[in-house]
């Protein structure tokens, strides 16, 4: 292949090529109440050529058919004709990469036959139907990814690399009479199949919470001091901050490049938040980018003040600003674009107790159901929530909505926890059609004053 | 050999799903003509029933079409118990959903038509940033089963797509909208002139005191009120339980004013076919009738558990297994002119989009979200966006008691979860409206 793909490269008569060949094998188990809905396995081979015409523009070509390099090669470089920049294209330069590397898996769960993985969700989802007779509705859900990756440049850069993926996750629905509340449980990992074994503990706790959540009233909307926990800051910060650090959203936009001027102030000097590729097994590790970028840590707030974002080749050039791993592509049927890695808000030094001893009336929310944001709004919902009251966790209440300005929201994080921790979320990014991307996001918990909450 | 042939010998059924794809876009990053993609897809997909058990297995590499049978067939072998049988081969209504003006559509046309919505748009605000996205494609079915079965159909989707923002110092204004069709379309920038129109209307920004008022749901905006129906009035969830309205067929839920169609017989719209995706001819389902609910709709499996007959609501992708789904949803139009519904209005806000439409629990009716983009009516007239607001209710509520159902209607194909709807514009006499007063 690597003859075909360099013979290829080589032919090519555009300022810079680009080949990316995919190959993956995907095995997928999931439950649904007492039925089986799939257990089954897919291949998916494919790949994609990136061509850029310095003064014209990009063309890519993405192909199941690997046969003719050359042809697909003829193609994107026809397509990378049609555009009509008014200024030349750059790429910041970098120096070629060689590396080739496989994954290292504990048990590879390429070699667990089907039944196994069958038999393990399939007790996974027992724990779920058999917790409570309230319990109407379950998903037990098995699936492994094993992607091999190659990358090769006009340039003289090569790289092999593997993805491992390996995910459970656990869903139940209540129900009592007109009132239905759902849960979820979530694990990955980028390891061998060993580490989704035993999660019995964590499966058992969508079920308990789902009935748990029928006994919970509505929240009453106003604004609150809230204190948020570890996975619900964690994709917090990623959505609503961290999408507006990925430089293709500022490259060609003024207005935006000064609403994200290096140096504005973004909270308080407690606030540390970074984006880092290169953290050994976590979900959004990647050694090299889809452009051949090394990973690697970059600080985007740094004692409460904006100091740096995530680039592609093209947007770092454009902003005169180094490439910094940032270029992702979900699959060989997208070019790649500036997507975050594993974001983080970075450990603080305030206890649990610290936090919640002071608040009168407030919010204690855990993890996140999903959420959207427009530039600074943003709109989250957790998955399930308490009421504090004079200082102590009190009853749980349900369909609490944090909406409100991301800017606003930043500054009012008055303090942040010491219990930082990765998490093995199992969930991926959308961005521009390309979903779902692996993602990593993690924080303390976290105490945020004034926080809008919606409801009836 | 043919994977049906080889599968046939080793399974009691078997159902083989094949799609060709090809789709050219054009794409314009802030207003400059930057990328041009040409995606191909080639993949095949087998189900098999052994032994009563189920099996899946897809693949895009031709070259291990064995690897794929020895899948499917390991799937079987572990699959769950399952009682229904793939599509006989039933003639069907042929619906138009391939044309050649657009599957053979110049790149250079693509080109135009981006500098045509250019024109429309920049004139109203130059300081607008578009991204536009034109794509054309061919995509080609192959559904072929045990029986005898063997249906192809093809369709060509063109379709438009705006992303714009205008950002100035203490106003952002982000707007996403798309055109799509399976046939040509003589009007095809009516969608961009209504963009540019809404453009003009949020320039003048004004306040309202948050209360109970009326809102107006444009077609846009009324897919906050569908979106829960969607799921409620799926097979599978009325099978599992879940839908709200599991038990209801045949009772008054919702306003006279609400009749609900699911229809993928219609020429030339984007959720169209002659078939769905398991070869079941598509019909027309009227599911909910001047408030009464009729029915719900299924795919094969679904409505084998169900003990009814599939209604032809089977959607797949290559590496998924069927599922139920719509093919276009419409929630008819009703008898007054739109502009009888606003000159109505005393004082309320029409809602255009809300943020984050579809997270939390949606199959229960409720949500609360903030408003994205909303206009202030006052005496009977649009007077200006307003802007921080958020609306809460539940649909099954809400949709008791309908002030009005205006005639006209239009098609959205921004939406994620449901595809393709056709809404008019609904009235909801009061309804919580929250915000900073």
């Amino acid at each position: 292949m690597r003859d075909k793909i360099e013979e290829a490269l080589k032919r090519s008569k555009a300022d810079y090529t680009e080949i990316r060949i995919e190959d993956k094998e995907t095995n997928r188990v999931a439950f649904r109440g007492q039925d089986l809905e799939t257990a089954n396995a897919n291949i998916d081979k494919g790949g994609m050529i990136r061509c850029l015409i310095r003064n014209k523009g990009w063309g890519v070509v993405t192909f199941n058919d690997l046969d003719d390099l050359n042809a697909m090669v003829d193609q994107a470089y026809q397509c990378a004709r049609v555009g009509t920049v008014p200024d030349p294209i750059d790429l910041t330069p970098a120096e070629p990469v060689e590396s080739v590397t496989t994954a290292m898996l504990g048990r590879d769960f390429r070699d667990v036959p089907l039944s196994e993985k069958k038999a393990l969700a399939e007790h996974y989802n027992q724990i779920l139907l058999g917790h409570n007779d309230r319990i109407v509705d379950t998903q037990s859900i098995y699936s492994d990814i094993f992607t091999h990756l190659i990358l090769a440049n006009s340039e003289g850069t090569y790289i092999e690399q593997d993805k491992p993926s390996v995910v459970i996750g656990a869903f139940a629905t209540a129900r009592d009479g007109d009132n239905v509340q759902q849960a979820d449980e979530v694990f990955s990992s980028t390891r061998g199949y060993e580490h989704v074994l035993d999660k019995d503990e964590m499966v058992r706790k969508a079920a308990v919470r789902a009935v748990e959540l029928l006994g919970a009233s509505s929240v009453q909307a106003g604004q609150y001091p809230v204190i948020i926990d570890q996975m619900l800051a964690g994709v917090f910060i990623h959505e609503a901050f961290g999408h507006l650090s990925e430089a293709d959203f500022v490259y060609e936009n003024p207005k935006a490049r000064e609403m994200m001027t290096l140096g504005r102030c973004f909270g308080k000097s407690i606030l540390n938040v970074y984006d880092d590729g290169s953290i050994p097994n976590v979900r959004g590790t990647t050694l090299y980018d889809d452009e051949g970028t090394p990973a690697r840590r970059n600080w985007l707030i740094k004692d409460g003040m904006l100091v740096g974002r995530l680039h592609s080749r093209q947007t770092a050039a454009k902003m005169g600003e180094a490439a910094t791993g940032n270029a992702r592509a979900v699959n060989y049927r997208f070019a790649p674009i500036v997507r975050m890695t594993n974001t983080a808000i970075d450990n603080g030094t305030a206890t649990f107790e610290d936090m919640i001893k002071d608040i009168k009336l407030g919010i204690y929310a855990c993890d996140a159901y999903g959420g959207e944001t427009q530039l600074e709004n943003f709109s989250f919902s957790s998955g399930y929530a308490y009421m504090i009251r004079d200082g102590r966790i009190a009853e749980m209440v349900k369909d609490v909505i944090l909406a409100g300005n991301l800017f606003t929201t930043l500054g009012n994080i008055d303090l942040i926890g010491n219990d930082f921790k990765w998490l093995n979320t199992g969930g991926g990014c959308g961005k521009a059609g390309q979903f779902p991307l692996p993602v990593g996001m993690c924080a303390p918990h976290i105490r945020i004053q004034n926080v809008i909450i919606g409801g009836q | 050999m043919d994977i049906l042939t080889i599968l046939k010998k080793q399974a009691e059924q078997v159902e083989v799903f094949s799609l060709e794809s090809e789709k050219t876009t054009v794409e314009y990053e802030a207003n400059q003509l930057k990328t041009c993609t040409v995606t191909s897809t080639k993949g095949t997909a087998a189900r098999v029933i052994h032994k009563g058990r189920l099996g899946f297995s897809a693949s895009t590499d031709r070259m291990a079409m064995d690897k794929l049978a020895a899948n499917v067939l390991d799937s079987a072998a572990y699959g769950d118990q399952t009682s229904f049988s793939f599509s006989d081969p039933i003639p069907a209504v042929p619906v138009k959903t391939y044309d050649k003006t657009i599957a053979e559509l110049p790149i250079d046309r693509l080109v135009e038509i981006g500098k045509e919505i250019l024109d429309l748009i920049l004139p109203v605000d130059p300081s607008v940033r578009c991204n536009l996205s034109l794509a054309r494609g061919l995509v080609s079915t192959n559904i072929r089963n045990q029986k005898g079965l063997s249906v192809s159909f093809q369709t060509s989707p063109l379709t438009l797509s705006i992303k714009l923002d205008r950002m100035e110092d203490n106003d952002v204004l982000i707007r996403y909208e798309q055109f799509g069709t399976m046939v040509w379309e003589k009007d095809y920038l009516a969608f961009a002139r209504r963009l540019a129109e809404q453009l003009k209307l949020a320039r003048k920004l004004t306040t309202i005191k948050p209360g109970r008022m009326p809102v107006l749901f444009s077609p846009a905006g009324a897919q906050a009120l569908i979106l829960p129906l969607g799921e409620a009035l799926n097979g599978k969830e009325v099978y599992r339980g879940t839908s709200p309205i599991k038990n209801k067929v045949g009772e008054k839920l919702f306003d006279n004013k609400i009749t609900l169609v699911d229809d993928g017989t219609m020429d030339g719209c984007y959720g169209s076919a002659s078939y769905d995706d398991e070869g079941v001819p598509h019909r027309r389902n009227v599911l909910i009738e001047k408030g009464v609910l009729k029915g719900f709709v299924y795919d094969l499996k679904t409505a084998a558990q169900a003990g009814v007959e599939s209604t032809g609501n089977a959607v797949r992708s290559l590496f998924t297994q069927p599922d139920v789904s719509f093919g276009n949803v419409i929630l008819q139009p009703g008898l007054t002119p739109l502009k009888d519904i606003i000159a109505s209005i005393e004082e309320g806000i029409l809602v255009e989009s809300l943020l984050g439409l579809g997270m939390g629990n949606i199959i229960s009716g409720a949500f609360s979200n903030p408003l994205d983009l909303a206009f202030k009516i006052e005496k009977g007239e649009i007077v200006g966006r307003v802007k921080d607001l958020s609306i809460a209710g539940n649909v099954y509520d809400l949709l008791k008691d309908v002030a009005a159902v205006s005639q006209e209607a239009q098609w959205n194909y921004n939406f994620f979860y449901t595809p393709y709807v056709c809404a008019p514009y609904v009235l909801i006499p009061e309804m919580n409206v929250a915000g900073k007063s």
